[in-house]
């Protein structure tokens, strides 16, 4: 692998944090050489974030420096840091959707394309195409943003990037925050590859959960664990069991997935779709689902397994075939109705449709059910925090009290609350929509451990997921969708899993 | 500038901020005027609050799950029309007529935001200009006063029980049962959440646009009952006889501490608002403020309420 050279290109030497309550980062020390691709891994809450806040001038460091080439700097704010070479592909992109391409990568720089307050469209145009260029995106930068799939946007906001090498007096070094979370293999494929194609252009910092693409990608890894660099990895002699034991302090079990608790689930069917269909997302879905049952469905975007999910939360009506649920049947037309009879959806976007953030930990919990705690019109306080207190300490949910804003929850403790809502609501039926996306190995874990215990107890579970081998591992039996159809079916008894390869070929 | 108000937002400050400026206000018009802390004059302060209070406790649950009502000193207005045209024939069914209509006007306003899906601003802006046209024609445009027949249905309103002003009584009724309806009904905690939360609220199985709707309804009845009572306490029904309360109103919730954003906030914190307001006009009237003149402090106030209440951390961006 080329190592890039030793020219350092940007370091950070003995960066200290503080924030009330949190010493964020520890005397942290990293340097990214011209050329070289770092991959910076830790867990949620390791300081990740906070370094690369500083890295993009977001925030100052209390103490120590940062150093660009050799000479010490300064960012004083985010734009300061772009004039300095620091470029940034966040994990949520950026791009405004109803601007087009090329006014979106000089967005905020269209000075320089400007005679008495009048842009020069043409000019600009012309430069924005070629920006396109350096990342080999063949699209018209009079487009909009919004006409354009997730991962050529994720391509264009790396064009975008790139036009500070027009201003930045050094070398560019570029911040990718999580910037293959939304896309699929093949497209991942492609920005690496482009990532690695302008190695000569620029040093990247790349940061991921994804422990494989980290290995895959990066020339060095640092791996971060409570505000500290604990260690400094030159990627080709290391691997997952290493990085996830330097991350976490124990290293990656066997039965990560919980599948020696996978038990056999039982006769009753609890949801069953007959020839199900909606418009051009999904047709001709049909299958069981049984008590106590894990269902995974896996399958790339565009092949209808989350408007399938959607469907069966409430969300999205189907349009034909038949949807049973405890052997009536029903047609979804919102969230209260499936919620009504006993279908629970934990969303992707935890913080979105998940929680209320801004509301206390017990009323996130009692939300879905609050019919069953109202007396006489009135909401029975005392019961209210009886209940929440006991789902605290069942599910083990770390929160100062029942009264503390979910919004102060980390993700893992988040989900838990999300899971305690549909639990308190005695639901039957558990959509997991993504269930531990953003979450750290840890936090993973005990969600893994829960839905095992809750199935056990005769929940049903439907399970669309971000990783494959969290889909195999889990479920009792598989589904593959491609192209809005059911390709391939599958049990996935304990020991006798299929493998990745089995289903990719059934998904693409 | 900015970092006043960014100190002035911390959490806990915040909290107790207007209840500590209401404390502070009343000190000060009382160490000018010491006739100002004496019973009867507290008295006629609280009196004077009640129509206020009202009209801020009905938005004040608009204002909860992220909504406005812009419509309330419209409605208060008709409604002081609709008793003085009927008091005469309908006697207290006067009273029950304009609440109708007010819950009506309400039921229309949430229909239209979440039915039509039209912003609850605009919404009932044009329900507050048809309130307001209606109050016109039906009034041909004057101002009716009572007479005395027609005040005897009143005393509900002008009377004492105990030396204590019914409509100080009103009020607390209405402190009362509002503050059940926010604190301990579902319709309370599920108007905190679709605030504070409303994919979340949703998604959960709570139905976002009936309790909208009913929020609207409650908004523009109780502006229909603030109405009554100042049609009873000036013995008049005019199509400006509220002209000069939506403005105070909202500043009363907002400066209470109920975010303007929605999901935070509670009926205790309107009443501490709207008693800032009553103590901040009798202070600008002992200063020899012109009255025509008050909602410009009020204007300042607001604009200054929402900035400080804004918390910056939750919601950096506003339009």
């Amino acid at each position: 692998m080329n190592a890039g050279t030793t020219e350092s290109a940007l370091s950070l030497v003995k960066v200290d944090k503080r924030f009330p309550g949190v010493h964020a980062l520890k005397d942290v020390s990293i340097e990214v050489r011209r050329g070289e691709v770092i991959g910076l891994v830790g867990e949620n809450g390791a300081g990740k974030s906070t370094l690369m806040k500083i890295l993009s001038g977001v925030y100052q460091p209390d103490s120590g420096r940062i150093e660009i080439a050799g000479q010490p700097t300064r960012f004083e704010n985010a734009a300061d840091a772009n004039r300095k070479g620091i470029g940034m592909v966040f994990q949520e992109q950026s791009l405004l959707t109803n601007l087009t391409v090329g006014e979106n990568i000089y967005l905020g720089n269209e000075a320089q394309f400007t005679r008495y307050g009048i842009v020069d469209w043409k000019a600009l145009y012309a430069a924005a195409s070629r920006q396109l260029a350096k990342v080999q995106v063949d699209v018209d930068p009079r487009m909009r943003a919004d006409d354009l799939d997730f991962a050529t946007r994720q391509m264009v906001e790396l064009a975008k990037a790139l036009t500070l090498e027009e201003h930045a007096s050094d070398h560019l070094v570029i911040l990718l925050d999580e910037p293959t979370s939304v896309l699929e293999r093949a497209e991942i494929d492609v920005l690496f590859a482009r990532v690695r194609s302008l190695k000569t252009r620029a040093s990247f910092i790349f940061v991921s959960h994804r422990l494989d693409e980290v290995l895959e990608l990066s020339d060095r890894i640092y791996v971060m664990k409570d505000g500290a660099v604990v260690a400094d990895l030159v990627a080709a002699d290391a691997d997952i069991t290493t990085l996830h034991h330097l991350m976490v302090g124990r290293s990656l079990q066997a039965e990560y997935y919980r599948e020696p608790l996978q038990k056999a689930f039982q006769e009753e069917i609890v949801l069953e779709v007959d020839g199900l269909s909606l418009g051009s997302a999904y047709k001709n879905i049909s299958f069981k689902l049984h008590a106590g049952e894990i269902l995974g469905i896996a399958g790339v975007i565009g092949s209808g397994r989350e408007e399938l999910a959607r469907t069966l939360a409430g969300f999205a009506p189907h349009g034909g075939g038949k949807l049973h649920v405890a052997n009536r049947e029903v047609h979804l037309m919102s969230p209260a109705e499936a919620v009504d009879i006993g279908i629970g959806y934990i969303p992707r976007e935890r913080r979105v449709e998940g929680l209320v953030l801004f509301l206390p930990v017990a009323a996130n919990i009692t939300l879905a059910d609050l019919e069953n705690l109202t007396r006489h019109g009135l909401i029975d306080a005392r019961e209210e925090r009886r209940l929440a207190t006991s789902w605290v300490d069942r599910l083990k949910i770390r929160t100062p009290s029942i009264n503390t804003l979910c919004f102060n929850l980390s993700g893992g403790n988040q989900q838990k609350v999300v899971l305690a809502k549909w639990l308190n609501a005695k639901a039957r039926i558990l959509i997991l929509d993504h269930p531990t996306r953003g979450l750290d190995v840890g936090a993973k874990e005990e969600v893994y451990e829960l839905v095992r215990a809750v199935t056990t107890e005769g929940v049903a579970v439907i399970l669309t997921s971000d990783t494959l081998e969290e889909t195999i591992g889990l479920s009792h039996s598989l589904l593959v969708m491609r192209d809005g159809e059911i390709t391939y079916r599958a049990e996935a008894n304990p020991g006798h899993k299929p493998s990745q390869i089995d289903l990719i070929g059934h998904m693409v | 500038m900015q970092n006043i108000f960014a100190r002035l937002g911390s959490d806990k400050l915040r909290q107790w901020l207007p209840l500590a400026t209401l404390v502070i206000l009343v000190a000060v018009v009382g160490v000018m005027q010491p006739v100002f802390l004496e019973p009867s004059t507290l008295l006629q302060l609280a009196s004077d609050t009640a129509v206020l209070f009202i009209l801020a406790t009905g938005v004040t649950f608009v204002i909860m799950l992220g909504g406005i009502d812009l419509s309330i000193q419209s409605m208060a207005s008709l409604a002081s029309v609709i008793v003085a045209l009927t008091v005469a024939r309908f006697g207290y069914g006067a009273f029950v007529l304009a609440i109708a209509v007010g819950a009506l006007a309400g039921l229309l306003s949430g229909l239209a935001h979440v039915r039509l899906k039209v912003p609850s601003f605009i919404a009932t802006l044009a329900m507050g200009g048809v309130l307001f046209s209606t109050a016109l024609v039906t009034s041909k445009e004057r101002s009716i006063t009572l007479g005395d027949v027609d005040r005897s249905y009143q005393t509900w309103v002008t009377g004492t029980v105990f030396g204590v002003p019914n409509v100080i009584i009103i009020g607390l009724i209405v402190l009362a049962i509002a503050h059940t309806l926010q604190a301990h009904t579902r319709f309370g905690r599920y108007s905190a959440a679709i605030g504070a939360g409303e994919p979340a609220a949703y998604a959960s199985g709570v139905k976002v646009d009936r309790q909208k709707v009913f929020a609207y309804v409650l908004s523009a009845s109780f502006a229909a009952l603030a109405g009554v009572i100042l049609a009873g306490r000036l013995a008049s029904g005019s199509p400006t006889l509220a002209a000069e309360l939506l403005l105070p109103s909202i500043a009363a919730v907002v400066v209470g501490g109920t975010a303007i954003t929605g999901g935070v906030g509670s009926i205790w914190r309107t009443l501490v608002g709207a008693l800032i307001i009553s103590v901040v006009r009798i202070g600008m009237t002992f200063l020899g403020v012109n009255i025509f003149a008050q909602n410009i402090v009020f204007g300042a106030v607001l604009i200054a309420a929402v900035a400080i209440t804004i918390d910056r951390s939750k919601i950096p961006i506003v339009k």
